[in-house]
């Protein structure tokens, strides 16, 4: 019989609006994501020794990080500046960290208004991020 | 009384146009609705991805190969690591390769529900594209919880796997595959078995199975018209050959079947998984690869069964960090090449059915 397909369809359409909401309401209820999802990235400056490891890991050249030695003649860090405008938030950084300094977050909120506002200061980021919580 | 031709109408399709799946233009040269002639014009999601291997290290080059079709990711990571692997010569974990194989496969199904539902999108069946994509959310959600990444997944090393899947992940598998039987048949209930998808799709766009072998298509577009062609069985890659599995194969040739045969394949993925799960053995996910990874001098081919054809890395190293030269076998690219001769004499509504069969992703045509 034609229309017998179309009427199934419809009939699924039914039972689907009678049933349970499967949406988010995104901006009012915020998601809770896993604690693996790599939005944004993180630095534990103290935890940092400066190995340069991540830089070299990187596939686009994202990090550029500087470092001093301190009296003890241990490295210190001292700039650890990322261009999140050439970022691709793959994580590869972050996972051959030694010492976990570099982590990825879970903050998705990253849209800006600004070009120069890609540029963060991984150190000042954490700074304030400590005040706010 | 004679009729006179009139001038041929020049249309523009692309490439941003809501049936364009991508960044794909298409001059369609009419003859009143009737199409005489297609330029596809490519290229405008162009990346260098070729040229950019060759300044990245061997492993720096795995989160690129995601945004080739970038609806299968894992599948990409996986063709290019076992590249590597074959020209280095390392022996992966075993329940690395069952990891591979469980994402793979999923990656699978996603990018076929892709591809369903935007098949019925560009029949203009709104409701049925909202359920294919539902379903693949929660095959995004398993690559979230262990990759950290829904589209762009980036989980396979040189070497095994970037994470082990975390608790949460089985029982969100378990659910998924108890509840396909149902997806599928709402899919078949909603867009497959409806009057007006058959009558846009069924016998639209022929594509014989001489034209397909002539033309070096693979995959279900291959499928679908008859040849039993899989990589998957032809040349064994990974632990398949352990797998009990059949290879879809329907003699439609046109669109209808070239769009269900997804379904049909769907089923054999899951058959896989379920396979999988029951026999993944412990141990470690990584294998010992060397830190800094320098294959050895020469060149290497592989080839894996992608969701939307052969996909294919070739590799030449020269003994250093990086590699010489590397050069992809996309599948959908080579697909690509019938939609001017087998668009040829359909009306132009049936262009947009029969690109939407040809699931063309544009990351990986334009490369």
């Amino acid at each position: 019989m034609f229309g017998k397909g179309l009427l199934q369809g419809l009939g699924i359409t039914f039972k689907r609006m009678v049933g349970p909401n499967i949406t988010e309401f995104y901006p009012e209820e915020k998601p809770n994501l896993p604690t693996r999802v790599r939005s944004s990235m993180g630095l534990e400056r103290d935890k940092c020794i400066s190995c340069n490891m991540c830089a070299m890991a990187c596939p686009n050249s994202v990090i550029k990080l500087t470092s001093e030695k301190n009296e003890a003649n241990k490295k210190v860090l001292k700039t650890y500046h990322m261009d999140v405008g050439r970022c691709l938030f793959c994580g590869m950084c972050a996972e051959v960290c030694p010492t976990k300094a570099l982590k990825v977050t879970q903050e998705f909120e990253n849209a800006i208004y600004e070009p120069e506002d890609m540029q963060w200061d991984m150190i000042k980021r954490a700074e304030r991020k400590g005040k706010v919580e | 009384m004679s009729i006179e031709k009139t001038e041929e109408l020049i249309l523009n399709m692309g490439p941003q146009h809501p049936s364009m799946h991508g960044l794909f233009r298409m001059v369609v040269h009419l003859a009143g609705e009737t199409v005489t002639n297609i330029e596809p014009k490519i290229g405008y999601l162009h990346r260098g991805m070729e040229k950019l291997a060759e300044s990245r290290t061997y492993s720096q080059f795995i989160p690129y190969t995601d945004r080739l079709d970038y609806l299968a990711s894992p599948h990409n990571n996986w063709a290019y690591v076992q590249t590597v692997e074959k020209l280095m010569g390392v022996e992966i974990p075993e329940r690395a390769e069952y990891l591979r194989v469980i994402f793979g496969e999923l990656a699978r199904i996603a990018s076929h529900q892709v591809c369903i539902a935007s098949t019925a999108l560009d029949m203009a069946g709104w409701s049925a594209w909202s359920y294919a994509f539902r379903d693949r959310e929660r095959i995004c959600d398993m690559y979230e919880m262990t990759a950290g990444s829904r589209l762009t997944v980036n989980i396979m090393r040189i070497g095994g796997m970037s994470a082990e899947p975390p608790e949460e992940f089985w029982p969100a598998l378990q659910s998924f595959l108890d509840d396909t039987p149902e997806m599928l048949e709402e899919y078949y209930g909603i867009f497959f078995g409806n009057e007006i998808a058959m009558g846009r799709l069924k016998n639209v766009g022929i594509l014989t199975k001489e034209m397909a072998e002539n033309l070096s298509i693979t995959g279900p577009v291959l499928r679908a018209s008859g040849v039993d062609y899989d990589v998957r069985k032809a040349e064994p890659y990974s632990i398949y050959d352990r797998f009990d599995f059949d290879v879809p194969v329907r003699t439609g040739c046109d669109s209808y079947d070239r769009t269900i045969i997804r379904m049909d394949e769907i089923v054999e993925s899951i058959k896989i998984i379920k396979q999988a799960v029951r026999d993944i053995p412990g141990g470690p996910i990584m294998a010992k690869v060397p830190k800094v990874i320098k294959p050895p001098v020469g060149e290497v081919y592989h080839r894996v069964e992608n969701p939307k054809g052969e996909l294919g890395f070739y590799i030449v190293s020269d003994g250093t960090t990086k590699p010489t030269r590397l050069r992809i076998r996309p599948a959908t690219f080579i697909n690509l090449q019938m939609l001017p001769i087998v668009a040829k004499g359909w009306k132009i509504q049936d262009v947009v059915a029969i690109f939407a069969t040809l699931d063309a992703v544009l990351g990986e045509v334009d490369k």
